[in-house]
């Protein structure tokens, strides 16, 4: 099929959904809010970097294929033919979009300007023009099932490691179990939680030892990254696939819940989309996130912590695939609020919070890490310095790793990590928090209170 | 009767009354029929969806979240529009009129109070019309963004509102007229009030109506279906 056939066929597709598309293309009444409320216009007050004219983009074309104004009318009317040299730049522009949804929110019609985005990033995949970096991370996510391209082998050995680091921390064993057939919850974090920042998979290990459940969860060698980077490239294939890799994984486990970890699009993805778009049918199990899930038990005063292990003041960053698109920003801070003696909010937070600057997978692209620590991530960096805070929490593999390189990048001595990190440091196991040694000094950390 | 006139009297009302009908018909039926798989509910979301997109259409809370300056000039001109449209409807159908009296109102209260109120309405409509307007031309963001149709959909009402105020602060129109002259449309016997701005605002006016379903001016449809969209719980 021909480049132009298949732009032509993508966008008069929008005819028949989904719904918001279709929607959006019709009816934006072009009085620039959107632009106003968001993180990259904000740092690049640009036309290019305009919502609308990065919108503008298919909504053009819409116009000229599909409604009779636009085909009389053409430019007088907004509507606009392609030739095939616009594609070179819409790899561009569709990049600089980081999927926030933070125009929606303030949108006085709640035009989404990110599922146009991503509309646009499906076109630039059908034309093989997905950048690079991105496409490798979907490649190696399909053939490994998880986006680091670790093997069952590593990581095993990665999970070992962490058991012994508890048996240090705690004295005893704490067992992260692994492929256990018939366990209740399968816990579904990013692999990054396992791989390169792993003490929220701890916490999740302490929270089950301290209720007796440690019997009850399992991880899975094979399925231990609920990170799905078809959702970026906005390539539907890849995405379900990915998506059924887990689901079959829970099924074959028999297991009744499906414990997302902390990882906003993975647990928007299951919960958002999946399940009531019913890809796969009725689910065997139910899902819900690692944050909800503890924060009951704290709740109900199931779990102890020790909170002069935490003795920073720490903030939070609502990751918003967690706080705009699924509602969690209750939880997070109750875990936090429990486990950390200085907890600050940022502003503005929950639905309304800034985007770190790497949603929408950019924070996997160091192709253009200067626009992500200049641009994208401007907004972010001023309210974290706002905050005095000396420890970040973000529920989210993306969010952290582009929170850590705006650190660096700003020679900030600001400690990113997981909201779990914080309750693996204080949780008490036996009357006794985490003997730890800590990572920047190496001394080890001596509660205060015990 | 000019054939102008009989044009715009006779003709034009009926044929902008179908295709407003008809398109909006049309948009909202399709709007109906396609899917939506997923939820795209933005959080906080209340539990009262209907409550929440009502009261969107109604207040523009999330504009006035986003935009203080925008939200204040765009709610006093949507809701002086709506009371505009109200005022029309007393002046061709002489409803609002029997409700006004059900209530108490004196036939020359209600004259009084429609001049005043209609009046103050008038400048209200073209002051905030015409501050949309500079706003487009002067703010980079939103400049940037207008293109020909956003100007004329401005323009055109900024248009009727001019013409709408002329015949009341200066070429004076008789207001019974215009209900003689609906009447006449439904019996199919035109009566045509012979006042050139009057026909000029009905020309307006009309053409405005047909404009709406292909233009984005049916966001006061559509602006049901996004939000709740939006607000699903
Ligand atoms: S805020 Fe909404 S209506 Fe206004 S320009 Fe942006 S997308 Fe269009
Ligand atoms: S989704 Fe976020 S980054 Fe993209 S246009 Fe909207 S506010 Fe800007």
């Amino acid at each position: 099929m021909s480049r132009r056939k298949k732009v032509e066929d993508a966008i008069t597709a929008i005819n028949q959904g989904p719904k918001v598309l279709k929607l959006y293309m019709e009816m934006c009444a072009r009085c620039g809010t959107c632009a106003s409320q968001c993180p990259v216009y904000y740092a690049k007050p640009e036309k290019d970097i305009n919502p609308v004219i990065r919108s503008d983009l298919i909504r053009a074309i819409y116009k000229k294929l599909s409604t009779t104004s636009g085909k009389l009318m053409g430019e007088l009317v907004g509507a606009r033919d392609f030739s095939e040299d616009d594609f070179e730049k819409w790899a561009e522009d569709f990049y600089e979009c980081t999927g926030c949804r933070r125009c929606a929110t303030y949108c006085p019609f709640g035009i989404d300007n990110s599922v146009i985005t991503r509309k646009g990033r499906a076109i630039l995949h059908e034309l093989g023009l997905t950048p690079a970096v991105m496409q490798r991370v979907v490649d190696i996510s399909l053939e490994t099932g998880n986006t680091d391209g670790a093997s069952p082998k590593a990581f095993m050995a990665a999970i070992e490691f962490l058991e012994e680091e508890m048996k240090e921390e705690h004295g005893i064993d704490i067992k992260i179990p692994v492929d256990v057939e018939g366990a209740t919850y399968f816990y579904v974090p990013p692999s990054g939680d396992v791989l390169v920042n792993p003490e929220a998979t701890t916490g999740i290990a302490k929270v089950f030892h301290v209720l007796g459940m440690a019997d009850q969860w399992t991880m899975s060698s094979k399925c231990f990254d609920g990170a799905n980077y078809g959702l970026f490239t906005g390539d539907d294939a890849s995405m379900k696939a990915d998506n059924k890799l887990y689901v079959d994984e829970a099924k074959r486990l028999g297991a009744k819940v499906m414990l997302m970890g902390e990882c906003g699009h993975a647990y928007r993805i299951m919960k958002m989309m999946m399940e009531p778009a019913k890809w796969w049918g009725d689910l065997p199990f139910e899902i819900t996130n690692c944050l909800q899930w503890t924060a009951i038990h704290i709740k109900a005063g199931r779990l102890q912590f020790d909170k002069t292990m935490n003795p920073m003041p720490v903030t939070y960053h609502d990751p918003c695939n967690f706080g705009r698109s699924c509602g969690i920003v209750d939880e997070p801070r109750i875990i936090l609020e429990a486990s950390c003696l200085d907890f600050r909010e940022m502003y503005p937070n929950r639905g309304d919070n800034w985007c770190c600057g790497g949603g929408g997978g950019l924070s996997a692209m160091d192709t253009i890490l200067d626009f992500r620590m200049e641009i994208t991530g401007k907004k972010k960096m001023e309210q974290i310095r706002a905050t005095g805070a000396k420890y970040v929490a973000a529920a989210c593999s993306n969010c952290k790793r582009q929170l850590i390189q705006l650190m660096e990048y700003h020679n900030e001595d600001i400690v990113v990590g997981g909201v779990h990190d914080m309750l693996s440091r204080a949780i008490l196991i036996n009357g006794k928090a985490a003997q730890r040694i800590d990572y920047e000094s190496g001394v080890a950390v001596e509660s205060e209170s015990g | 009767m000019s054939t102008f006139a009989f044009i715009v009297g006779g003709i034009l009302p009926g044929i902008a009354v179908v295709i407003f009908i008809v398109g909006m018909v049309y948009r909202l039926s399709v709007w109906l029929k396609i899917p939506q798989p997923g939820r795209m509910t933005l959080f906080p979301a209340s539990e009262g969806t209907t409550k929440a997109v009502v009261a969107e259409a109604l207040f523009f809370p999330s504009l006035f979240r986003g935009d203080r300056v925008l939200w204040t000039f765009a709610w006093v001109f949507h809701a002086t529009l709506a009371l505009v449209a109200l005022g029309h409807i007393r002046v061709i159908t002489g409803f609002v009129d029997r409700v006004l009296m059900a209530m108490g109102m004196s036939a020359e209260g209600i004259a009084t109070m429609s001049g005043t109120v209609g009046g103050i309405a008038g400048v209200i409509l073209f002051a905030t019309g015409t501050l949309l307007l500079i706003r487009r031309l002067t703010m980079q963001r939103v400049r940037e963004i207008s293109g020909l149709p956003d100007f004329f959909a401005l323009l055109l009402l900024i248009a009727i509102i001019f013409t709408g105020d002329m015949m009341r602060f200066g070429a004076h129109f008789e207001l019974e007229q215009t209900r003689i002259w609906a009447r006449s449309l439904v019996t199919f016997s035109p009566q045509i009030p012979q006042h050139g701005m009057f026909l000029t605002h009905a020309l307006l006016a009309l053409l405005l109506i047909m404009y709406i379903p292909f233009s984005k001016i049916l966001h006061f449809g559509g602006i049901f279906f996004t939000q709740s969209l939006i607000k699903r719980r």
